[in-house]
């Protein structure tokens, strides 16, 4: 070996140093982005959600705090529609309706939707909702829950506000502390099925007619099975199912 | 060396490998995104800083890979010296990257909250007596933390003032933090992703590392205690020594002893820099200066110091030559003690 073979990182770099580093610089970045390229490729389907942030607008309709706060509303398409509320961050809204709830309301947020799943999250301030004195509550009253069937199904606890699209990805565990935090913030926790045949199914949980909170934490993201009454609540499903239903799997 | 001490000892090999690491980096981000949205179905997309999350946290484990690499790979073959030398940047990099990927996290997953981010990192996912729903994130902060602590005291400021046994000591916990990061991933994004990629992508990360550093550490193992004289060890025929080089004692008691030759003179001093422990032994004798393979650092042959203005002192053994036949005494003398180099065919010889 000459002299200038020994490499020392303050001399000159010798030749054979100076080509070494070359091609094995150039394979390792290459292999690098290589390996980059196949696991991005590779990722699972994150959902087709949608949260127009910057779009903020009124909703009219009739507003409710129970199970939890939600608008019906032609404001959607033109037939009635439900809509849930939340804030711009991990919390829900119902607490804030108060003496609001049954009335009709003006809201002013921005739209979140996943398909026919929609949800409005109402700006921060106090003006978010305000007694609409031009509205009327026919057509738009909320219905009484109308019980189906009695279900068992399989499926993931997960918070409505990440998977209709704020969110993406919004299942499984990487996303565990975010749903455990929405819904101890009083986002409503919704129930998502896949069957054999692929088909999907979305649920809004309740518990007794009322909305679930911190209870069910300890199932949040994981796979579990819940005994409960599938209901019709307008155009929204509802599960409801005390948290004793819940077994994990 | 350490006689002055500035954020970064640039010279223009560290620039030119700053300017391709900083560039594969963009590379790999750039492709990693790119592809992220091209490849989901249609109607399908990240949020932008999911994808960064992801782009990063990846990034990160495979650069800490390829650190952990560069050791053996260094050994087996003295051209990855360069990445050696270099390691720190590479290193202090990687944990900025990571640093981007849990702060993103931490914003986006454990943020907008009325709990405290990180009160929420650590109760918002409660399952810690469950293996496969352990709260993967805590693995990822703590090695992030360690991540923190390595970058801070890379500097030789460091080095200098917590002491080479502590500062070599604390570098050593990258090997926790590996470990934290690949359970991290284990438990965290493969437990949704289950493509066999990732899979393949961590195992064979995990499995190249472990692998590289068992095979050179058999590779380095202790021989055996050397037949020696009255005490000391034999070390080689003198024509057995190449010039400017050394050969590599290795004592059952006691730390490695390089013996160096440098025309007629016969030296022996500790095999350990002083700088960051690197094989002295494995270094080359420039202008009469033992100088590290790593760092360039460099000490006279005849007291084990470096010469001025530099300070670092190594410990010295003292030598012999009989009948053709180098010996070392393995008693090491306090660093930087003068010990006169034993000559080839001179007066000292012995036989």
């Amino acid at each position: 070996m000459s002299k200038d073979d020994f490499f020392i990182g303050w001399a000159e770099t010798p030749e054979v140093d100076r080509r070494f580093m070359l091609g094995a610089g150039l394979s390792i970045i290459t292999g690098t982005t290589a390996v980059g390229i196949g696991i991005s490729a590779r990722q699972r389907p994150v959902g087709s959600g949608t949260w127009n942030m910057g779009e903020i607008r009124e909703w009219r309709g009739i507003a409710t705090s129970e199970p939890y706060g939600m608008i019906r509303t032609l404001d959607l398409d033109g037939t009635e529609r439900t809509a849930l509320l939340a804030c711009q961050g991990k919390c829900g809204v119902s607490a804030k309706i108060g003496a609001l709830a049954g009335k009709p309301v003006v809201v002013k947020g921005s739209l979140i939707h996943r398909g026919r799943h929609a949800m409005i999250a109402v700006v921060d301030g106090l003006d978010w909702i305000r007694e609409d004195p031009d509205g009327s509550i026919d057509g738009l009253a909320f219905p009484q829950p109308e019980p189906i069937m009695d279900v068992s199904l399989n499926g993931e606890i997960m918070d409505s506000k990440c998977w209709f699209g704020a969110m993406r990805p919004a299942r499984g565990k990487i996303h565990k502390s975010c749903a455990s935090l929405c819904i101890r913030g009083g986002l409503p926790p919704a129930f998502y099925v896949r069957d054999m045949k692929d088909q999907t199914a979305l649920m809004i949980m309740t518990s007794g007619g009322y909305g679930h909170n911190k209870d069910l934490l300890p199932f949040v993201a994981e796979s579990v099975s819940i005994t409960g009454q599938l209901q019709r609540f307008g155009d929204l499903f509802l599960l409801d199912a005390p948290v004793s239903a819940i077994t994990r799997l | 060396m350490s006689h002055d001490y500035k954020m970064v000892q640039w010279n223009p090999f560290k620039k030119r490998f700053d300017v391709w690491m900083l560039s594969g980096v963009a590379l790999y981000l750039v492709s990693f995104i790119t592809l992220t949205y091209a490849t989901q179905p249609e109607g399908n997309s990240f949020t932008p800083i999911q994808a960064m999350i992801r782009a990063t946290g990846t990034l990160a484990f495979l650069m800490l890979n390829f650190i952990l690499c560069i050791g053996p790979l260094a050994r087996f073959s003295h051209r990855f010296r360069p990445f050696l030398y270099n390691r720190r940047h590479i290193g202090v990099t990687t944990f900025l990257i990571a640093l981007v990927h849990g702060g993103l996290v931490l914003l986006w997953y454990h943020g907008f909250s009325e709990t405290n981010a990180f009160v929420s990192l650590f109760i918002s996912n409660p399952r810690y007596d469950s293996i496969s729903g352990f709260p993967f994130e805590v693995l990822g902060f703590i090695a992030l933390i360690i991540m923190f602590l390595m970058a801070a005291t890379s500097h030789d400021f460091w080095n200098a003032n917590l002491g080479p046994g502590i500062w070599k000591a604390l570098h050593m916990s990258v090997y926790v933090a590996y470990g934290l990061l690949v359970a991290h991933m284990a438990l965290g994004a493969l437990q949704f992703e289950k493509r066999p990629i990732f899979f393949l992508v961590l195992g064979t990360g995990a499995g190249t590392v472990i692998l590289l550093h068992l095979v050179s550490s058999i590779a380095s193992l202790r021989i055996s205690d050397r037949i020696g004289h009255e005490g000391w060890l034999r070390v080689a025929e003198v024509r057995e020594l190449e010039d400017k080089r050394a050969k590599i004692i290795r004592p059952v008691d006691g730390d490695a002893i390089a013996v160096f030759r440098d025309g007629d003179r016969i030296a022996a001093v500790s095999n350990i820099c002083r700088h960051q422990g690197g094989p002295l032994g494995e270094g080359k004798v420039v202008d009469g200066c033992i100088t590290c393979p790593w760092h360039g650092f460099q000490y006279r042959m005849e007291d084990g110091q470096s010469p001025p203005p530099f300070t670092e002192k190594i410990a010295t053994y003292a030598t012999r030559i009989m009948n053709g036949t180098v010996y070392v005494n393995p008693k090491p003398n306090p660093p930087g003690t003068p010990q006169a180099p034993s000559e080839v065919g001179g007066s000292n010889e012995q036989g």
